[in-house]
């Protein structure tokens, strides 16, 4: 990728050549045209979910078999049941069995059931988990899903945005010093990053909390909590150090590499070497000269960034007990919840979606190259 | 400088690793070694007292009460000192600890997390010997407590599946029970279990009263059974090739396709299904069958053995596991659930093919629904159906495992000999710190809140229940060593049976009596009109009378309304016990404003053997039942009418509020209501029903109704109606909740999210905190036996047998229900079974006589003991092998 500083100069020009109504409509077309395609995408994958999910209808016949299986195993230790005779001891379990598949809705065919998932999904209506409760004990889908947003987004929060803005404020200061022993010693570690979060969770864990006992092993809080708004909040605050923390270390070292390596290959580009030769100030060449063509790309890398904090961080969060949104997910799963499956899906799913759309249009702010709607790029 | 900066970050790294692997030697360097000892404690754990149930049985011996003497002296070391204990050593109520904090703690860190002081007990039961070996390199202290049990469950249809054409070796009995001898059960518990758990033939628990009660029919069976792979691969080669199947290059094949055995393997659960069903797999594979093991998770696997039909040919053998949660105290159903058509599953298409004779089966279920005279008759029947199984063998049981709870040394805690510390309703009676009062004490679980909580028909699983226990109280609680009911807040109780039921009793607080027959008064409570909102009696559904087979009657204490307090501080009531009444019908009827169809089902058949109930006297309460329920034990048929709803108790006007959002269509106490009506399932703890009852308890104390007023009237007065809203509209105001039970601790701190809460101890609780600490260590009997190494055939020989408790003293012989001795034969054949002779408290002599001794072959003989005592349900055995020459 090469662009020339001239051609940094000049989308303001060429945007005052162009007609505000044909623009105007151009715009309103591929948005139109960009709607409808990622919204097919979105349907596809939510579809694709819902079948995934559910083995193509195979999970029906392992609820069935789940239902029989606990209902005798309860009917089992039911000393009442015991001493009816055998043919009310039938009819009562048939009647328990088909209520249940009632209420499950397996009484009704799969591929009805998955189109109204579908449905209800596109149409956000959550609607009822079909297992699982909310941590207050609602079977609202919705509240199963925010009651763990708030703790999902303050831990993969705290270690994205930490990790994000640090990888790239030092990637940007090692671009300038290729080849120095910092940048040698981050090269050097990036390997650490094939090792996932949970593991060094769980070092972290062994030495923080089993060895040196100044943090805890996991949770959110002590227990009992802090009864006071300010040591609830320190509290939490202590509980968050070493998930976050292992969250971003495992990804760190490989991302400052990579964010370095990215600066590097701007930094060597010819405009910024003619602007170093200018005698522009480091500052100014960073900000003007490199940052700013790699804008759409640092976008992008944050928007995905946000939008992936929703999927919170199964093992992670199972590893220190951190009541997030990923262990809703494993959970779901485990249940064969579809309910509670095609509701993170499909939310995640409208998210990534309405990121992709506000990019293109980010794009074209930040990148005088990119025009909506047009046939190619501009040079 | 470039290496040494490489070198410094690699030392830096490896340090990291060892010291933090440093943390954790228990879990690798454990001493195997040790686990002998600790088997044999396990083993010798399981214990008994049904002897003497046996030797009380009848009527007439009732009448004479020559047992009574027994009974009291049996009670005296824990019974008799209840009354004392209660407040003698210390002034404090309620709990010993301040507050109980509980959080979610994985129980691969749980160990670590307790020597690292972040946690004072992990009440969950662990089951891997791994785990056991870390809690005890770490010296913690721990529980032991029933685990699964496992086996393998066999398809038996065929010999050709319908499904597939293909052929099934174990359609054949011969095959299936020759599957007992190529399965080495030591070898599993020692490899699998680390020698923890127990080898088993039968469906019966090892550690459960009736295995000791018949051991001389189990040891025939273990002998009989006993591995030798070789005689089994012989009978199974024998029946493939009668099934047309032949051996070709080592390998079974039939009709030129090898003959694949189709394994499902569990691949979840405690993991240790997998070894299990690779070792069986190897050993099959050494008969020259093809194994095809598919490992499969329980939701996988389900719909194939229990959901699917046998006959489809999907499966052949299933790695099978059952819980053993509560001291079964009449184990004679198990043969009948596990292995005949007449099983709760009894609708699977798998039990459905359980086909046996016809007197087996009838024998199955005699034993499975109490329907014999006397003990003695039982005893046959239990006899003859553990050896007829065998020649069924729809199962081949391997072992019975533990579970284990681990705790700081600092703390100490009851627990069930089978359902461990959480599964118990007494710990929170006796979980403290030694020799402290007061103090919060840190407990790990594996989740809270799991279902919407609400006494009805709300969350039920364990790890909710553990919690819900502590807050609640109980008419009787269940003896955690025996398994029998035990007074809490009643006084005593009448059992009257009918005339030649095998009931009997072993604690005095209950009076056992038995009539020819018990007649329902016609003014008995018999059902419930929904319209009239009034009670149905005997006379009216029954003109021409009803008749039971058993009656009990409870006492509550002269003082029990002025020292019983729910906790907002409301005193109880006849309208608790008498709202406990209707709201056994009235969920279950149609026409009811909370009418809940998932609930009528299970009401309807909660409701058949029922008979009536009559309140004798109000203050103090003496109520009658009336039904046609029974069991064994005296003490378990005791219907105390306490508040407890099958989730946990509640106070009538909490129930009021409940049932006013269920009426109003704004909550639902079930699940399956909640789904169907669209509406939040009820939470008396969190979410979104607290703003809903919040509002209608507003509308409550403003409009102080009074529920069910054509009966309940009689009870409640306005006034009373205003003052019970007023204290839970209080208790909300400082709790944030709504479940005011009235146990001995508080539901104080709610965290949902943060998935913590916090109990704190109720200081208005009526008992004294060291009511029940006589029961914190179970009085576990050691057995041993000692004599001559050496035998002469035809010469009388003498042998000492010592009975112990776990500290080493002499086990009093007034807790000693029998001891037994077993004498086998050079060639593992039982010779003769007698009881020992006791001599004094500890010690008995096994006299072997000339007859008897001349009997011996020469070679390696064994007498073996089993010891059942009165205070604890498990038996002690041991063993003790000499030659005869």
């Amino acid at each position: 990728m090469s662009v020339d500083s001239q051609a940094l100069q000049q989308p303001v020009e060429v945007k005052k050549e162009s007609r505000r109504e044909s623009a105007f409509s151009r715009i309103a077309k591929y948005s139109g045209g960009r709607i409808v395609s990622l919204f097919i995408t979105v349907v596809i994958g939510v579809y694709l979910t819902i079948l995934i999910a559910n083995m193509g209808g195979y999970v029906d016949q392992i609820r069935k078999g789940q239902i029989r299986d606990n209902l005798y195993a309860r009917l089992g230790n039911d000393q009442t049941y015991k001493q009816l005779p055998e043919s009310e001891k039938k009819t009562y379990a048939d009647a328990l069995i088909e209520l249940e598949e009632k209420r499950l809705g397996l009484d009704q065919p799969f591929i009805l059931r998955s189109l109204r998932f579908l449905w209800d999904a596109l149409s956000m209506n959550l609607g009822r988990a079909q297992f699982m409760s909310s941590d207050t004990g609602s079977r609202q889908v919705r509240l199963i899903i925010t009651e763990r947003l708030g703790t999902t987004l303050l831990l993969m929060g705290t270690a994205n945005l930490f990790l994000f803005f640090s990888s790239i404020l030092i990637a940007l200061g090692l671009s300038r010093s290729y080849g120095s022993f910092l940048d040698r010693f981050f090269i050097a570690l990036s390997p650490t990053s094939a090792m996932p979060a949970w593991f060094y969770g769980i070092f972290l864990i062994l030495i923080f909390a089993a060895v040196l006992k100044i943090l805890p092993f996991g949770g959110m809080i002590d227990s009992p909590p802090p009864k006071t708004t300010i040591g609830y909040a320190l509290n939490v605050l202590k509980h968050l150090i070493l998930p976050a923390s292992s969250l971003f270390i495992s990804s760190f070292f490989s991302s400052v590499y990579n964010w370095r390596t990215f600066f590097l290959i701007f930094s060597s580009e010819d405009y910024v070497e003619m602007a170093k030769a200018k005698g522009l100030t480091d500052q100014m060449v960073q900000r003007r000269y490199i940052l700013r063509p790699t804008l759409p790309t640092i976008i992008t890398s944050f928007s995905l960034l946000l939008i992936g904090m929703w999927t919170g961080a199964i093992i992670t969060e199972t590893v220190f007990t951190w009541p997030g949104l990923g262990q809703v997910t494993y959970q779901a799963i485990g249940f064969n919840d579809t309910a509670v499956i095609v509701g993170t899906t499909i939310i995640f799913a409208y998210l990534l979606a309405l990121t992709v759309f506000l990019l293109d249009f980010f794009y074209a702010l930040v990148d005088p190259r990119v025009k909506l709607g047009g046939s190619q790029q501009r040079s | 400088m470039k290496k040494s900066i490489y070198l410094i970050i690699s030392l830096v790294l490896v340090l990291t690793m060892v010291l933090a692997a440093c943390t954790t030697p228990a879990e690798t360097e454990t001493p195997v070694v040790e686990e002998p000892v600790e088997e044999e404690v396990v083993e010798e754990e399981p214990v008994e007292e049904e002897e003497v149930v046996e030797e009380e049985p009848t009527e007439e011996v009732v009448e004479e009460e020559p047992t009574e003497e027994v009974v009291e002296e049996e009670m005296g070391p824990m019974l008799a000192s209840v009354p004392t204990a209660n407040g003698t050593t210390t002034t404090r109520k309620g709990t010993w600890v301040d507050e109980v904090a509980f959080s979610i703690v994985d129980s691969d860190s749980a160990i670590t997390q307790i020597q690292a002081g972040a946690l004072d007990i992990y009440p969950v039961g662990m089951s891997t010997v791994d785990q056991f070996n870390a809690i005890k390199a770490a010296g913690l202290e721990n529980s032991f407590g029933g685990g699964l049990y496992y086996e393998i469950t066999i398809n038996p249809v065929g010999p050709i599946f319908e499904g597939t054409g293909k052929l099934n070796p174990f359609a054949s009995a011969k095959a299936r029970e020759a599957l007992n001898w190529i399965i080495d059960r030591d070898y599993i518990n020692q490899e699998v279990y680390g020698g923890i758990a127990t080898p088993k033939f039968t469906p019966i628990h090892t550690s459960l009263p009736d295995y000791s009660k018949y051991i001389e029919t189990f040891r025939e069976v273990e002998a009989k059974y006993a591995y030798d792979f070789d005689k089994g691969a012989a009978v199974i080669e024998e029946e493939l090739a009668a099934m047309g199947a032949e051996k070709v290059d080592g390998k079974w094949t039939y009709e030129g396709e090898p003959v694949v055995i189709i394994f499902l393997i569990r691949n979840d659960s405690d993991g240790t299904r997998i070894p299990i069903g690779d070792y069986v797999s190897n050993q099959l594979e050494l008969i020259g069958l093809t194994v095809d093991r598919q490992y499969k998770t329980s939701a996988e696997a389900s719909p194939l053995w229990v959901g699917g039909n046998p006959a489809d040919g999907l499966w052949h053998l299933y790695t099978g596991a059952w819980s053993a949660t509560a001291i079964d105290r009449d184990a004679g159903d198990d043969l009948q659930f596990f292995e005949t058509p007449s099983s709760a599953y009894g609708s699977t298409a798998l039990w459905q093919s359980y086909a046996a004779d016809a007197d087996y089966l009838q024998m199955a279920d005699d034993l499975a629904n109490v329907n014999y005279t006397d003990m003695e008759q039982r005893a046959e029947m239990f006899k003859r159906s553990i050896v007829e199984r065998f020649e069924y063998s729809y199962r081949v049981w391997i072992v019975d495992g533990k579970s284990f709870a681990a705790w700081d040394p600092k703390v100490s805690v009851a627990y069930d000999l089978m359902a461990g510390v959480d599964g118990s309703a007494f710990w929170p009676y006796t979980l403290r710190f030694d020799g402290q009062e007061g103090g919060v004490m840190r407990f790990g679980t594996n989740a809270v809140f799991n279902d919407p909580i609400n006494a009805v028909a709300g969350s039920n699983w364990a790890f909710d229940q553990s919690w819900i226990r502590a807050i609640g109280d109980y008419g009787v609680v269940t003896n955690p060593f025996t398994g029998i009911a035990m007074p809490q807040r009643i006084e005593k109780a009448d059992v009257v049976v009918q005339t030649g039921l095998p009931v009997t009793q072993t604690y005095d607080w209950v009076n056992l009596t038995f009539e020819d027959t018990i007649t329902v008064p016609e003014d008995a409570w018999v059902d419930w009109d929904v319209e009239s909102q009034t009670f149905i009696t005997a006379a009216e559904k029954w003109p021409e009378g009803a008749t039971a087979l058993r009656k009990s009657v409870v006492y509550y204490p002269a003082d029990f309304f002025q020292t019983v307090t729910w906790h907002d501080g409301s005193p109880f009531d006849m309208a608790d016990f008498v709202m406990g009444m209707i709201m056994t019908f009235e969920p279950g009827y149609e026409g009811s404003a909370i009418y809940d169809e998932a609930a009528a089902a299970t009401i309807q058949s909660a409701l058949a053997p029922f008979k009536g109930w009559k309140i004798l006297s109000e203050d103090p309460l003496i109520v009658e039942t009336y039904s046609d329920f029974w069991g064994l034990d005296a003490e378990n048929i005791v219907n105390t009418l306490w508040p407890e709803y099958g989730y946990g108790n509640a106070s009538w006007h909490l129930i009021a509020l409940s049932n006013m959002a269920d009426a109003k269509g704004e909550l639902a106490y079930s699940a399956d209501k909640a789904d169907a009506s669209g509406v939040e399932w009820l939470s008396w703890a969190s979410g979104p029903s607290i703003e809903i009852l919040a509002a209608d308890l507003a509308e409550l104390i403003a409009n102080p109704t009074i529920p069910y007023e054509a009966t309940l009237g009689a009870y409640i007065t306005p006034e009373e109606a205003a003052a019970r809203y007023a204290n839970l509209q209080a208790f909300y105001e400082e709790y944030g909740h709504f479940y005011a039970n009235c146990g001995p601790l508080i539901l104080s701190e709610v965290y949902p999210v943060e998935q913590t809460l916090v109990l704190k101890n109720n200081d208005n609780y009526v008992d004294f905190a060291d009511k029940w600490s006589l029961f914190t260590e179970p009085k576990v009997a050691v057995a041993e036996i000692d004599g001559a190494g050496r035998v002469t055939i035809g010469e009388a020989a003498t042998f000492d047998v010592f009975v112990s408790t776990e500290d080493g003293d002499a086990y009093p012989q007034n807790e000693v229900s029998f001891v037994k001795y077993l004498l086998f034969n050079a060639d593992g054949s039982l010779l003769e079974v007698a009881e020992a002779t006791f001599v004094e408290d500890g010690y008995y002599t096994i006299e072997l006589s000339e007859e008897t001794t001349g009997k011996l072959a020469s070679g390696a003989c064994k007498l073996e003991v089993a010891v059942s005592v009165i205070p604890v349900a498990l038996p002690a055995f041991a063993a003790f092998e000499f030659v005869a020459e």
